[in-house]
């Protein structure tokens, strides 16, 4: 009997050995590595070419072999041997500048060129980007594709990606840079308040305010990058205009009639500014195919002819032309302002309770907007501000669209410029239901002005149907 | 071998054992779940059968609004919505679509079926006076054919059950159970529910209509009256609808002349609590009145008099007990998947309107009900009706995200006014028809020049359209305030301009603007698909439904292609959808 189970458990045992050895093995069939490819590192890939020896070289002196070997993964554009050959000694005998320029040819993500089927961006170690789109980056080819190891792609390239100066550092660093723009744009530096790292060191007791350590709530920067574009971006690209010396000077100076001031420092300035506003747009404009006229950010139209670029820089961030001249017309440059008259900065009295905000339809323009309306509030000379900034000193032309629907008789309202009882205008009778733009005049600006008021005043008069205001919006057409 | 004889004997015992002792086992009854046997009992008994029954129709308030709101032209679908969910907006179902099974209405028909059967065993064995049968037999067996009206609606050709059966398996057989076409199941439904015994609402202090969990419950159940206007509308019986429509209108003029004497029902202005649109300065569109007014039925509590005034039939989604809100899971981009989303059709429908002239003729251009009905949150169009007790109207956030409170709208008094008139239009009762589409019975019958009888009244007419709205003014003599003297019209209450109709052709012109009122006051609530389905079919027109939804689906942007071919479909009066078991 014994024997018998004897024999059985030897049986049971001698299966489930077969059982569990047999498992054994076909898990490690299962996660056995089958591609040969993926046994190696990035790194080792990459030392493993003879045609890849300088890069290798390279990548031990900058440390970033060991990057290349870790467990993250990257993609490495590798130029060849005779591509590297080609290296600046300027930058090969630097070490900083060494690091900068290999670091340029590695990224942190897996880039195909079967993936990046759409032109990409794509952000490389140090901190700059590449334009990719198939097999091309930047201006170089891709000539050993996809080549993949543990942790990473190799990308072989036929030219190198030099890690090139952004537009902004260009124009600080470079001696190529027009002087004259060069220091206009840099003279735009200003503290700003703002609270981002400021540090609060109590409040007041008073308002409740908190109180900032000097120093720490504002922020030096620049008026460019915050009106116009922030040059200094690597995952923007930008298109900047410089102007040669003796053409900035030229355009500065026809623009100075248009920026009258006080003093000719301001008006200098304006002037400037105008000029300069207009010269960045965040499109890139290649050499070859950039239009004769480039529309700028504020809708301005900037020509571009082709015998005026003295020179083209290509950037990190995009690409900056030097012209000797870039005459951009007044007309182009001066918009005209258009206030919806809702949307008014005061009035000289509080009738916030005789104001209505009518949603009415135009029967001439066939669209619905909304006007205000101030019905019998009872003062004489009632008047509405609205403000209006950078206006240079031109002449305007004024229209408006007041619709009197509200009641049988005619009234007479005005436009102040500058002061609700300017008498620049005089009263303008306001038609029955006239769903046009009025032509009230001209006025001229002596001044530029950064801000400027203009008024619609009520009739002198107390009397509810003689006195109200009613507007859809005001029109100033500039008039060169 | 004998050791194995024995173990052998052994199992065999315990085998025996077990089986004899499963029998009584299997006797004991489920200590939380009642058994059949022990259901029924006493009145109360049947009030809980009642209130379940309540309770899961609720599990359907979200299938009722996308079948007869997602397959008009009031309502689309959002990028959120699954390939059904289109598939119902563009007429193009496939069997398999779970929104358009009949089977969760059959779940709650034989349900209704077990409910009936069993109040009659119990009137029968004395354990129901005859009052509280015939008040709960009448309020489910309206219930189900108030189901089966939706079937007919949405399916056209439906199996009429009637009979209980013990589980849905018996339904399975579908064709032990013939199929009705929506006309013969019409007269079904009128005979069944004409028959019933009783026809008001649960009286007050009965156990049906008291306060529960802070809830009134007297617009819990379905008003039979309403349901059987609605039934005799299908059937083209204008009479007879008006009948059981006015009877309804009048439910208030009762007990001593008050508030709720002149305003419920009967879409009257009252003291406070007014449903109209308006603005705190007339004429400063800045300024409409959100905190009251038009907005606030959807928002307002259950026992605030505006509410009751307005609303014939709700029912609640409270976080405290089930059903769980499906509505705000159909609706809300906040706590839900906000799976539909007022139509470009229908935003377009309240622009075009033209509100009463206030500082300037003529007024604001557009009807006020569309800002009141929908919103933008998030940059996303929002139906708003029924999210107003979860999202505030001010912060667009809901005071508390789990907390899904809200109420399911089915009938209120605009839709019994416009369906009064529209069986009254089509009775030849033009005049009274658009007197209460546009600015009341006053408005449609004013004071006269010479024939004082015409004075705001219509008392030389038969029941149902004689009227009587006069009001002698504050110095007349002798002095009226009659019962219908505040009654103000829809379009005057949302502060529209009164529609003028061309004398050529009242009939068909008033009928049009009835249902396109009906759309923009009530939109989204559930009745539009029922509403174009009604009158295409009334006038044998399928252009009156096909158009409009070819206009929703062409504005929605998909292609024109897949618009005409929706079209084309219920130009052929393929209306209906699958009936898929």
């Amino acid at each position: 009997m014994m024997c018998r189970y004897r024999n059985w458990i030897i049986c049971l045992s001698g299966a489930f050995t077969l059982f569990v050895t047999g498992c054994k093995k076909q898990t490690d069939d299962h996660n056995a590595i089958t591609d040969d490819a993926l046994k190696n590192n990035l790194f080792e890939l990459i030392s493993a070419n003879p045609d890849l020896s300088t890069f290798t070289n390279y990548l031990k002196q900058t440390g970033y072999d060991q990057v290349l070997a870790s467990s993250r993964n990257y993609t490495a554009f590798a130029p060849t041997n005779t591509v590297l050959a080609t290296l600046d000694p300027a930058i090969s005998g630097n070490a900083d500048k060494l690091k900068k320029f290999i670091a340029n040819h590695l990224a942190g993500q897996l880039y195909y060129t079967t993936t990046v089927t759409t032109a990409a961006r794509i952000l490389m170690q140090g901190g700059k980007y590449n334009n990719m789109l198939g097999s091309k980056i930047g201006e170089a080819n891709i000539t050993g594709k996809d080549k993949y190891a543990s942790n990473g792609v190799l990308q072989v390239i036929d030219k190198l990606l030099p890690a090139l100066d952004n537009c902004w550092e260009f124009l600080n660093n470079s001696p190529l840079a027009p002087v004259k723009q060069k220091n206009f744009m840099l003279s735009l530096f200003r503290n700003v308040f703002d609270t981002t790292n400021a540090v609060v060191i109590g409040v007041n007791p008073v308002t409740g305010d908190p109180i900032y350590q000097p120093g720490t709530d504002s922020v030096y920067t620049n008026l460019f990058w915050n009106s116009v574009h922030d040059l200094r971006d690597e995952s923007k690209e930008f298109t900047l205009f410089m102007l040669t010396d003796a053409a900035w000077d030229a355009e500065v100076n026809k623009y100075k009639l248009y920026y009258v001031t006080g003093t000719a420092d301001s008006t200098t300035n304006a002037a400037s500014w105008s000029v300069v506003k207009d010269f960045a747009t965040d499109k890139v404009y290649d050499p070859a195919s950039i239009p004769d006229t480039v529309l700028s950010k504020f809708g301005t139209k900037v020509p571009v002819s082709a015998s005026a670029i003295m020179q083209t820089i290509k950037t990190s961030n995009g690409i900056i032309y030097i012209l000797n001249q870039a005459d951009v017309q007044p007309f182009s440059k001066f918009k005209p302002y258009l206030i919806q008259a809702e949307s008014y900065a005061a009035t000289s009295h509080d009738r916030r309770g005789n104001t209505y905000f009518r949603d009415r339809f135009n029967t001439v323009t066939g669209k619905d907007f909304t006007d205000v309306l101030v019905l019998g509030h009872g003062v004489a000379l009632f008047n509405i501000r609205y403000d209006i900034r950078e206006v240079p000193s031109i002449k305007y032309k004024a229209y408006w669209v007041a619709v009197n629907d509200f009641q049988t008789a005619t009234f007479t309202q005005k436009l102040g410029i500058g002061t609700a009882t300017s008498t620049t205008f005089g009263y303008t009778t306001v038609a029955l239901n006239n769903f046009n733009e009025v032509y009230i005049g001209e006025f001229t600006m002596s001044q530029y002005r950064p801000l400027f008021n203009i008024y619609l005043t009520a009739a002198n008069s107390t009397t509810a149907a003689a006195n109200p205001l009613v507007c859809d919006y005001i029109r100033l057409e500039p008039s060169l | 071998m004998k050791k194995i004889a024995v173990f052998k004997l052994a199992l065999a015992a315990v085998l025996i054992t077990s089986v004899m002792g499963c029998k009584k086992i299997f006797d004991i009854k489920p200590e939380d779940q009642l058994d059949v046997s022990q259901a029924y009992q006493n009145v109360y008994d049947a009030d809980a059968a009642v209130v379940g029954i309540y309770g899961k129709f609720m599990k359907l308030a979200d299938r009722y609004i996308i079948l007869n709101e997602l397959r008009g032209d009031l309502l689309d679908v959002t990028n959120n919505a699954d390939e059904y969910l289109r598939q119902v907006s563009t007429h193009t179902v496939a069997a398999n679509n779970p929104y358009v099974s009949p089977r969760p209405f059959y779940e709650l028909i034989i349900n209704c079926n077990d409910a009936l059967k069993h109040f009659t065993i119990m009137f029968k064995e004395k354990r129901m006076t005859e009052d509280e049968y015939y008040q709960r037999y009448s309020d489910i067996g309206a219930l189900r054919s108030f189901i089966y009206l939706q079937l007919g609606i949405h399916y056209g050709e439906v199996p009429y059950v009637t009979s209980a059966l013990e589980n849905l398996d018996a339904l399975r057989d579908i064709s032990a159970f013939p199929r009705l076409s929506f006309n013969v199941l019409l007269d079904s439904l009128v005979n069944f529910t004409e028959a019933l015994p009783f026809k008001n609402v649960y009286p007050a202090g009965t156990n049906l209509n008291i306060t529960v969990d802070g809830y009134p419950t007297e617009k819990f159940f379905i008003n039979k009256q309403c349901l059987l206007g609605d039934l005799y509308l299908w059937k083209n019986d204008y009479i007879k609808a008006a009948e059981y429509y006015r009877k309804v209108m009048e439910l208030a003029t009762q007990g001593a002349a008050g508030e709720n004497y002149y305003s419920q029902y009967k879409l009257g202005w009252a003291g406070g609590f007014n449903h109209y649109v308006s603005y705190s300065r007339a004429g400063d569109a800045s300024t409409l009145v959100y905190n009251d007014g038009w907005r606030i039925m959807f928002e307002s509590a259950w026992a605030s008099d505006g509410f009751r005034r307005e609303w014939i039939w709700v029912l609640p989604f409270d976080n405290k007990f089930q059903p769980e809100n499906n509505l705000i899971k159909l609706f809300s981009p906040i706590g839900g998947n906000y799976l539909v989303r007022p139509s470009q059709e229908v935003m377009e429908m309240w622009e075009s309107e033209q509100q009463v002239p206030a500082q300037g003729t003529p007024g604001i251009p557009y009807d006020a009900r569309g800002r009141l009905s929908w919103r933008q949150i998030g940059g996303q169009p929002v139906v708003m009706k029924f999210l107003y007790n979860y999202i505030n109207y001010v912060t667009n956030l809901p005071a508390n995200q789990l907390v899904k409170d809200g109420k399911w709208f089915l009938y209120r008094q605009t839709h019994l006014h416009a369906r009064f008139a529209e069986a009254a239009n089509r009775a030849g009762r033009h005049r009274l028809s658009w007197g209460l589409l546009n600015n009341g019975i006053a408005g449609a019958y004013p004071a006269p020049t010479s024939n004082v009888t015409d004075y705001h009244n219509t008392l030389w007419d038969a029941t149902p359209f004689n009227f009587d709205a006069r009001n002698s003014g504050g110095s007349g003599v002798p002095y009226y305030r009659a019962d219908w003297y505040r009654n103000i019209g829809i379009r005057a209450r949302a502060n529209l301009v009164t529609l003028a109709i061309p004398a050529a052709d009242s009939l068909n012109s008033i009928e049009s603007a009835l249902i396109r009122e009906t759309a923009l006051e009530n939109a989204f609530e559930g009745t539009r698909w029922a509403d174009l389905l009604r009158v295409a079919m009334r006038r044998n027109d399928p252009a009156f439904i096909a158009d409009r939804v070819y206009n929703k689906l062409i504005k929605s942007g998909i292609s024109s292609g897949a618009a005409s071919s929706a079209r084309a479909k219920l130009m052929a009066k393929d209306w209906y959808l699958p009936f898929k078991w």
